[in-house]
């Protein structure tokens, strides 16, 4: 459980984080989403005690971070800007975090397994690719088999194969009653992973919710029809009120009216339709049109 | 475990496994002996040649705690880089998240990097001693001479102290170049250059190596003075160090 509390951060005159407050639950994936620049990182960095915000508080487990015992036992965290030394081997990198917080040293040699680094354990982190730093990141998150996960933007670095697995891995955290908390600026991925969404802009929260609740609010459908005859099915749809823009192939995208109603309004009118079929704009426009038209109003 | 104690264990694992910082420890041992065994044999043939560059107040004692002061420059970069390496890479992040309580993790590194250098100092300080002896021959000292164990003991106490006044510095600096730029020079040669100008002679006197030298000279009246203003000046260091550790942000 992690519980962010009216939480701000100043940087000169600029407010990254502006008020915000939130609870992540234990035994599902939640998305921490948000363009970049919305805060998200500067929040998962109060939340874990390396920033000190300005007003306000995180708990993780009922504690501030500091005062948790063997952090790293309780909270596996990966963040873009903590990174290994480039002289270390990957091995030597996770000893001396396990060994920072007690952890058996044979742990070392299951999480390097689990990321699929075992291969490389003994090459020096300079040698890394970003995907390969990524997953050490990743192992050290995992090292002290922790209840709570902060994972700011995970997918970053990976292949498809790497992705694919990273959701296998968070669902399965989650199932297990653990806290996972997941950073990401693409809607798309979010919705494919995540059961609840946190999203924020300019620092405020925008939404608090469930992902297909999320989706089901503030999804734009359209309704796509083809016609040789587009010119005077637009003027009739402006007639009654629907909004229609033509697409560069020809077709019309209308808004505002269902299918069938179209569909008796062209037949009506005595026009041919080619095609008539109700489209879902996509996740990412979607929130891009969230964040567009609520820059500063709570939804 | 305890706590405190974990991160003891993890701080000399990374002492022993970031390779810069290792290197920078290891090279003040042949650095070190090299030139006690070099000072030796050029004393030696000096004196054997009645050479007047022989400087005055040679004593074969003295001489035998020559080589360290060139090692320690080895232990500055060591104390800067046990820091450095931290901000550098980012590596920080990742301490700060395994030992979140600011105070025991900069207490813990300080604690490490000190006894790291006081154990490699201990044998190489004797050693160098010998050395440079055994390369003086027929006019070499006994190490059980008077004045001598207890100039010894001062060097490896002020070069513990050195490279905790280093380490202090980089904290300070959260990087390794201006401290390096600073503390280079400043041992190698400018607070000697004051000493040699009268003037400014008084002020060189309280420089953190200045008055710590008096602690390996041997049969100095001075040496707790030297060790006093030593000791205020890292401590001072390690203060900085530590609040400029506490406000870290990032």
């Amino acid at each position: 459980m992690i519980d962010v509390y009216d939480l701000t951060k100043r940087y000169g005159q600029n407010t990254v984080v502006d008020g915000l407050s939130f609870t992540v639950r234990p035994g599902a994936v939640t998305g921490f989403l948000g363009p970049n620049g919305a805060g998200k990182s500067t929040t998962m960095r109060m939340m874990l005690g390396l920033t000190h915000p300005d007003s306000g508080s995180a708990r993780i487990a009922g504690r501030p971070y500091h005062e948790l015992r063997h952090p790293v036992r309780q909270v596996g965290a990966l963040l873009e800007t903590a990174v290994a030394h480039r002289g270390l081997t990957a091995a030597n990198h996770l000893r001396w975090i396990a060994e920072s917080n007690g952890i058996p040293r044979g742990r070392v040699a299951q999480v390097l397994d689990l990321v699929g680094l075992s291969g490389a354990a003994r090459q020096r982190l300079g040698t890394f690719s970003l995907g390969m730093g990524q997953r050490l990141g990743l192992a050290a998150a995992l090292l002290g088999d922790p209840a709570v996960l902060v994972l700011d933007e995970p997918v970053n670095g990976l292949d498809a194969e790497g992705i694919r697995w990273l959701r296998e891995l968070l669902r399965h955290q989650a199932a297990e009653g653990r806290t996972v908390l997941v950073s990401s600026h693409l809607m798309t991925e979010m919705s494919l992973v995540a059961d609840h969404l946190i999203v924020v802009h300019r620092g405020r929260l925008l939404a608090d919710t469930s992902t297909a609740d999320f989706i089901r609010r503030h999804a734009r459908s359209y309704v796509r029809v083809r016609t040789p005859e587009a010119v005077m099915l637009a003027r009739e749809l402006d007639r009654r009120g629907a909004t229609s823009t033509m697409a560069p192939d020809g077709s019309l995208e209308v808004g505002g009216m269902p299918a069938a109603e179209i569909n008796r309004l062209a037949a009506a009118a005595g026009l041919t339709l080619d095609e008539l079929s109700t489209q879902t704009g996509s996740l990412e426009d979607t929130f891009l049109g969230l964040v567009g038209d609520r820059s500063d109003a709570r939804v | 475990m305890s706590e405190t104690l974990a991160a003891v264990r993890a701080e000399f694992t990374k002492v022993r496994c970031v390779r810069t910082t290792y290197l920078a420890l290891l090279l003040f041992v042949p650095l070190s002996l090299l030139v006690a065994a070099l000072d030796g044999a050029s004393a030696r043939s000096a004196i054997d040649s009645h050479n007047p560059l022989l400087r005055a107040g040679f004593t074969p004692q003295q001489a035998g705690l020559d080589g360290i002061l060139y090692g320690q420059l080895a232990l500055i970069v060591f104390g800067v880089l046990v820091v450095s390496s931290e901000y550098g890479s980012g590596m920080v992040r990742v301490s700060l998240l395994a030992v979140p309580r600011r105070g025991r993790l900069f207490a813990v590194k300080s604690l490490v990097a000190a006894a790291v250098t006081a154990a490699v100092a201990i044998p190489v300080t004797v050693l160098g001693y010998l050395a440079t002896q055994a390369a003086l021959g027929p006019h070499g000292a006994s190490i059980g001479d008077a004045g001598v164990p207890l100039a010894l003991g001062g060097a490896v106490g002020y070069l513990t102290l050195m490279s905790l006044f280093a380490l202090g510095v980089a904290a300070t600096a959260r990087s390794a170049v201006l401290p390096l730029a600073v503390l280079l020079p400043m041992v190698l040669a400018g607070s000697h250059i004051l000493t040699v100008i009268g003037a400014t002679r008084q002020l060189a006197q309280y420089f953190p190596d200045q008055a710590g030298l008096q602690m390996l000279t041997v049969g100095s009246h001075r040496a707790v003075t030297g060790f006093a203003v030593l000791l205020a000046w890292t401590a001072a260091a390690l203060a900085c160090g530590f609040l400029r550790q506490w406000r870290w942000d990032g």
